[in-house]
């Protein structure tokens, strides 16, 4: 009881707050930047520099070839510099690379070096096999397994290969996945920043401005324990982020989403987070010490949402920083019929880990929070 | 004038030394880069993940491992209990004369493709041996990733600059020492360099530190010190203008959070978006640093661009100063 009447006091007093006007803020941005300034599918544009050093018929039949996928149909003069050389070339749009078509080799390569495209390629037609010959410039830092692919991937016709390819039976373990647009995909890695992440910094302020004005000392002549003061902070640190992260959810997925789980997952990560802000916040006694020690945590828990919008690359490590869960378990949660029991054993790993850390805390600020 | 600015400077470092800065300078820069160079080895490899079962087809087994990451289970349940796992595999199962690819459902499109060509490739015995094509390399060995993970380093260091001089700011005001100032014979503007000084310095000495030990030493370091700086300017002028505004420190990191969605979306239009999109980062200050930063860490910087993007920043500080100038003057009375 005592609890939440500290619980209803500290809301009360935060919601007249600058910061939970910041909060609110905050949460309106992102969904206006989600809603607004990013589109419903992003497709990563890719450039290719090419140089086509062959007859004129064969030329025009590989151009016709690009033509035949081009969005405009036809092809953009543009203009392109690389050290002080400015060059004209011929630009392809397609799907989801841009295509340039560079008249001289030497331009190639050179706009290949500083540049670093996707592929930078002299092309030559070998007139006694009726083929295209490819050279690929290579930056030097490609894995071998790519260089592999790239020496094989024109052995044969690419599109009879392509269209072989097609014929290739896939089965899906579970076909009933929804697919999510960009700024869905977008949502797991904002949300874990704007939540869980940024809820450590702000505990740590939280307990230091208390502590210099004097409150944490008035809390110690009254009948409550240290344990519930310092958990009316996390409930108030959680009912914030559950506000404004529902509330960017509800916006940008709408009825989609698995609210349920999403509130389980929300309030847990959110306790961890906070009993974590709380724990090293108890080893520092201002703001301006713990300060470091929190931003290293934060950058090294932003890790994974780098990792997230890097598909392909997941090191086993990564899964040792707790954000991984969080993501992940966001990403499952927005899709909607996603893997829940992921999304549980997460929820209750944070809860495992944060009443640790909580109790940790309590141990030490018992000991320092009124000296 | 000048002597009194570097006065207030040093007394900002003597303070900070005692708790924060040291272990600043020990550990922060140290510890991203470190990270950095954990990660590197196993940024590249950005392949497929196909799964098979042991002993059903070693020929097949040998192909794909020079185009993918190849693991193999002992039976079609373990096979499946591992493609049905959260990353994406993809499992090659036998099927009569051929094979079938199973997913977990979840897969992007272009990987699937990815995973179909191999399977085609396998089946109609294109080999390495009888290519056609020619690779050349540059012999560049930094890969992408990690001057991205650089450059995201250093703009955080700047910000973290910024978020110094609001907190430092925040505990003179509590301490009431600010009021002091106004008796002593050091100026205002004198007071504003002063206590600036040091976000400008430490964003500065964490950029040289990250990028000397993770190995981008020959990179043109006077172009990177006008960048660093550049964007310095407007951290520290952020920082400033939330350590006057705000009564506590919690105010002031609510603040400083909003500088995060700028940054990381600066960085991720110039990343991500085609070079039609790229405008709509123009007005944001990082996305000219992240981009002079971008240059010099793929050695490819000149002076007339670095001084270009420079100058973009010093504009938006400029505009930004000018905008907010009567409230730090109000706050600082």
């Amino acid at each position: 009881m005592k609890l939440w009447y500290s619980f209803l006091k500290e809301l009360k007093l935060s919601s007249k707050s600058f910061y939970f006007y910041v909060e609110v803020v905050m949460a309106a941005i992102i969904i206006l930047v989600l809603l607004v300034f990013i589109p419903e599918q992003i497709t990563i544009i890719q450039k290719e520099y090419i140089n086509l050093d062959m007859p004129d018929n064969v030329k025009a039949s590989f151009i016709d070839t690009i033509l035949e996928e081009e969005l405009d149909g036809k092809a953009e003069e543009v203009e392109l510099e690389y050290g002080d050389t400015v060059i004209m070339a011929d630009l392809y749009e397609v799907d989801d690379s841009e295509i340039y078509i560079i008249e001289n080799r030497e331009d190639m390569i050179g706009l290949t070096k500083v540049d670093r495209p996707m592929i930078g390629a002299y092309l030559t037609f070998d007139e006694s096999k009726g083929e295209i010959l490819y050279e690929y410039y290579l930056q030097g830092y490609e894995s071998d397994r790519l260089k592999n692919l790239y020496r094989i991937i024109h052995n044969e016709d690419l599109t009879e290969m392509a269209a072989i390819a097609e014929t290739v039976e896939v089965k899906a373990l579970n076909s009933g996945y929804n697919t999510l647009n960009s700024r869905e995909i977008a949502l797991p890695s904002l949300l874990t920043f704007n939540g869980s992440l940024m809820g450590m910094f702000i505990i740590a302020a939280y307990i230091f401005l208390d502590k210099q004005e004097g409150i944490i000392m008035a809390y110690a002549v009254t009948a409550s324990k240290v344990w519930e003061y310092l958990m009316s902070k996390v409930l108030v640190m959680t009912s914030v982020t559950l506000i404004t992260t529902l509330a960017i959810t509800l916006a940008v997925r709408g009825t989609k989403a698995n609210y349920l789980m999403l509130v389980v997952l929300l309030i847990t990560s959110s306790f961890f987070g906070s009993s974590l802000g709380l724990w090293i916040s108890s080893f520092y006694d201002n703001m301006t010490k713990a300060f470091a020690a929190i931003y290293t945590a934060v950058m090294l828990f932003m890790l994974p949402a780098i990792a997230y919008f890097i598909p392909g690359w997941e090191p086993f490590w990564m899964k040792f920083i707790p954000t991984y869960y969080t993501i992940q378990g966001f990403k499952e949660i927005i899709i909607g019929n996603g893997d829940m029991n992921f999304v549980a054993l997460a929820s209750l790993g944070f809860l495992v880990a944060g009443t640790l850390f909580f109790f940790a805390s309590n141990y030490r600020f018992k000991k320092t929070l009124t000296t | 004038m000048l002597k009194k600015i570097f006065i207030l400077f040093f007394r900002d470092l003597k303070v900070n030394t005692r708790d924060f800065l040291s272990l600043y300078i020990m550990v922060v820069p140290i510890v991203f880069a470190i990270i950095i160079n954990l990660l590197t080895p196993g940024i590249n490899d950005t392949t497929i993940n196909i799964a098979l079962i042991d002993g059903q087809d070693d020929e097949m087994v040998e192909y794909l491992e020079d185009f993918a990451k190849v693991s193999v289970y002992k039976d079609i349940e373990a096979l499946e209990e591992r493609v049905s796992q959260r990353d994406e595999v993809f499992g090659f199962v036998p099927d009569g004369d051929g094979y079938y690819i199973m997913q977990q459902g979840n897969e992007p499109e272009g990987l699937i493709e990815y995973a179909r060509l191999m399977m085609t490739f396998y089946q109609e015995d294109v080999q390495i041996e009888d290519s056609t094509a020619v690779l050349h390399s540059f012999e560049r060995t930094v890969p992408p990733l990690k001057k991205l993970l650089v450059n995201i380093f250093i703009m955080f260091t700047a910000i973290m600059g910024g978020m110094l001089i609001a907190i430092n700011i925040i505990e003179e005001k509590s301490d009431r020492t600010i009021r002091s100032i106004h008796l002593t014979p050091v100026s205002r503007n004198g007071y504003l360099i002063g206590k600036s000084l040091i976000g400008a310095i430490l964003p500065l000495y964490g950029a040289v530190l990250i990028i000397w030990i993770t190995g981008f030493k020959d990179i043109n370091w006077l172009h990177l010190m006008l960048l660093v700086i550049a964007s310095s300017i407007i951290t520290v002028l952020v920082g400033f203008i939330e350590g006057i505004n705000n009564e506590t420190v919690m105010d002031a990191a609510g603040s400083v959070k909003m500088l995060f969605l700028p940054l990381a979306g600066a960085i991720a239009i110039a990343e991500l978006l085609g070079d039609k999109w790229q405008w709509v980062a123009y007005w944001v200050p990082f996305y000219w640093t992240y981009k002079g930063i971008d240059d010099v860490l793929t050695y490819n910087s000149e002076l007339g661009t670095t001084l270009l993007y420079t100058l973009f920043v010093i504009i938006i500080s400029v505009i930004v100063y000018l905008l907010l100038m009567p409230k730090i003057k109000k706050g600082l009375e």
